[in-house]
């Protein structure tokens, strides 16, 4: 040992960073090197052969239909799933604040059991259950199959919001006379918006972009991501490529409108 | 119940009830016991079904004796009527008979499970031991990054480093897959790399390694954000106390840092195992058919493809059994509980 502790300390984070430089090359080049072949002029997608810039992936992909009509039905089934998964989730979460311990235990278990359960499993459970009853596989079952697990995130934001209201608020307006209904009305859903938009979100997204659950209970339907997924397999066109492009520009623009609004949330409250 | 009513009022618990009780049975409960049902029966042939052939053999036999007997009485009406009335009440029965012989029975049985077979079993295996390998190396790659990020001064950049590594998060799973597609692919820039170097070709897509490789990729992320968040709550002077009290390295880390980031580890790997294991999308994508297939591949293919059900579902029930050990030892071997998981 002939460095000083200090000295020592050093190294040891300049060899951290550069392991974390290393570790977000890792987890970039490959998304660039995906969008560079989008633009190449070039099939099967590469970026070992370079044939110029173009966007005709682009302009194939606008004309093709599949796309959009799997578009088409990953915005139906997202809407749904949204408009299932909040009051599913707001009611179990209001249920669990009010049940006894050990109930209450019990009931969340079953309710986070999804998070827990791989995907397709879900899917492969919804399909065997509706088949039974005569309802093959679809855009139905594949709504209800995410709902399942869906519903369990939005639970978990209402949760985590509920544990942090102010109970004294709604004894208040109880003590006042109101009804349990208009004080809940009045008070706690008020307090709970902000949960409901940013629970909505993430709903809309899990299920837009979901692709284990779906492919196991879409049965011969399709949505945008499993269409992808079948054309990723045999990777001849550049056009998932031009997806991809659009995938991750989206994703950028809502990660830094996140982080503004974020930014913004906290100066605000300070 | 009571305290419901008295939070809530009459018309709003019925409310949260109804929909509280459409998801958990509904869609939680009855499908998985559906599937558990469906798992444990199958469509048998019944269990006299041999000596019904036997009986129907006997009554063939003496059909064709009636048929004898018919064409040696053809000028006596009133025999030939009677002839002809036990002709077909003999066709009825093997009608009746035969039916009973080929509609199949549902018969509870384990044997949908011991459908799979020594081939089967050994990519079931093969399956979790890949899992539990990214895993474990996902753990081993992250845990630098989230500590090294838990770490810094300020916390804004900490934050802004996050919000960058949130962006390949939340991009779709199957974008993260197709681009190690390209880069694996035979005339993939890996393999240009290798060739220049005098190297021979790898057959990453066909050999199975390029499955673990975008499997490590598409779900360590899954383990950098649970990590963090337990590492961003450690208490910096903790660390700093055991280094002035002359703790090396190691130490500070196995005695300070791994016990506070238990949560963390056990969610991070708890998330990519289940993803791994249960990832359709990776290997599906990745092999084009060529390796030897995953797990998941087996349960579409028996729902799908063989349409066997029952063997779909005895399928995917192991594989959920699988999941909920993995599940119940990470919490007991990290002495965490349910509800430090789902948060």
């Amino acid at each position: 040992m002939t460095h000083s502790p200090r000295g020592g300390r050093q190294a040891g984070d300049l060899v951290l960073h550069v392991y974390m430089l290393l570790f977000f090359a890792y987890m970039f080049l490959p998304l660039i090197a995906m969008m560079l072949a989008g633009v190449n002029d070039y099939s099967p997608p590469s970026i070992t052969v370079w044939k110029g810039f173009t966007l005709r992936w682009f302009s194939a992909l606008w004309q093709d239909a599949r796309m959009w009509s799997g578009l088409a039905n990953s915005l139906m089934i997202a809407g749904a799933v949204v408009a299932l998964s909040l009051p599913m989730g707001l009611a179990g979460a209001l249920l669990l604040s009010k049940l006894g311990r050990r109930s209450a235990g019990l009931l969340y278990i079953i309710m986070v059991s999804p998070l827990l359960t791989p995907g397709l499993i879900i899917g492969i459970a919804t399909v065997t259950l509706w088949s039974q009853l005569g309802v093959s596989g679809g855009v139905l079952t594949a709504i209800l199959a995410q709902s399942a697990f869906i519903s369990a995130y939005a639970m978990l934001m209402f949760m985590a919001r509920l544990q942090r209201q102010d109970i004294t608020l709604e004894e208040a307006a109880l003590d006042l006379g109101a009804t349990p209904a208009r004080a809940f009305r009045r008070i706690t859903l008020p307090f709970l918006r902000p949960t409901m938009i940013s629970a909505a979100v993430i709903a809309f997204l899990q299920s837009f972009e979901n692709y284990n659950t779906t492919i196991f209970s879409i049965g011969g339907d399709h949505t945008l991501v499993t269409e992808i997924g079948a054309r990723m397999r045999f990777g001849i066109s550049p056009m998932i490529n031009a997806i991809g492009i659009i995938f991750v520009a989206l994703t950028v623009i809502c990660a830094v409108l996140w982080g503004v609004l974020r930014k913004r949330g906290i100066a605000r409250q300070a | 119940m009571t305290s419901l009513i008295r939070a809530f009022g009459g018309p709003l618990t019925c409310l949260i009830l109804f929909f509280s009780g459409v998801w958990v049975l509904g869609l939680i409960a009855a499908p998985q016991i559906i599937m558990i049902d469906k798992s444990l029966w199958r469509m048998e042939r019944p269990v006299g079904a041999a000596e019904l052939s036997v009986q129907i053999d006997g009554l063939y036999n003496r059909l064709d004796l009636l048929a004898l007997d018919r064409s040696t009485v053809a000028d006596q009406p009133e025999k030939l009527a009677a002839i002809d009335t036990e002709t077909s009440t003999i066709q009825a029965q093997i009608a009746d008979l035969e039916r009973a012989e080929t509609t199949p029975v549902k018969t509870y049985t384990l044997d949908n499970f011991r459908q799979m077979g020594a081939a089967h079993f050994a990519i079931f295996v093969r399956t979790i031991l890949a899992s539990l390998a990214v895993s474990a190396l996902a753990l081993v790659v992250c845990y630098p990054i989230a500590f090294a990020v838990a770490q810094l001064k300020t916390a804004r950049t900490a934050a802004l480093i996050m919000l960058m590594l949130v962006v390949p998060y939340a991009i779709n799973e199957l974008l993260r897959i197709f681009a190690w597609q390209m880069l694996l692919g035979p005339n993939g820039p890996v393999n240009a790399v290798l060739s220049a170097l005098g190297l021979p070709a790898v057959p990453f897509l066909e050999s199975g390694a390029g499955v673990f490789i975008a499997m490590v990729y598409a779900y360590i992320l899954f383990m950098v954000f649970p990590l963090y968040n337990v590492l961003e709550t450690l208490d910096k002077n903790q660390i700093e106390a055991a280094r002035d009290l002359g703790a090396p390295v190691w130490q500070i880390h196995r005695r300070v840092v791994i016990p506070h980031a238990r949560p963390g580890i056990a969610v991070g790997c708890i998330m990519t195992f289940m993803l791994s294991v249960g990832s359709y999308s990776v290997p599906y994508i990745m092999t084009r058919g060529t390796a030897a297939p995953w797990f998941t591949q087996l349960i579409y293919n028996r729902f799908f493809e063989a349409t066997n059900w029952n063997v779909g579902a005895a399928y995917a029930l192991s594989l959920l059994i699988v999941c909920m050990i993995f599940v119940f030892l990470m919490m007991r071997l990290l002495k965490v509980s349910l509800k430090d998981i789902a948060k």
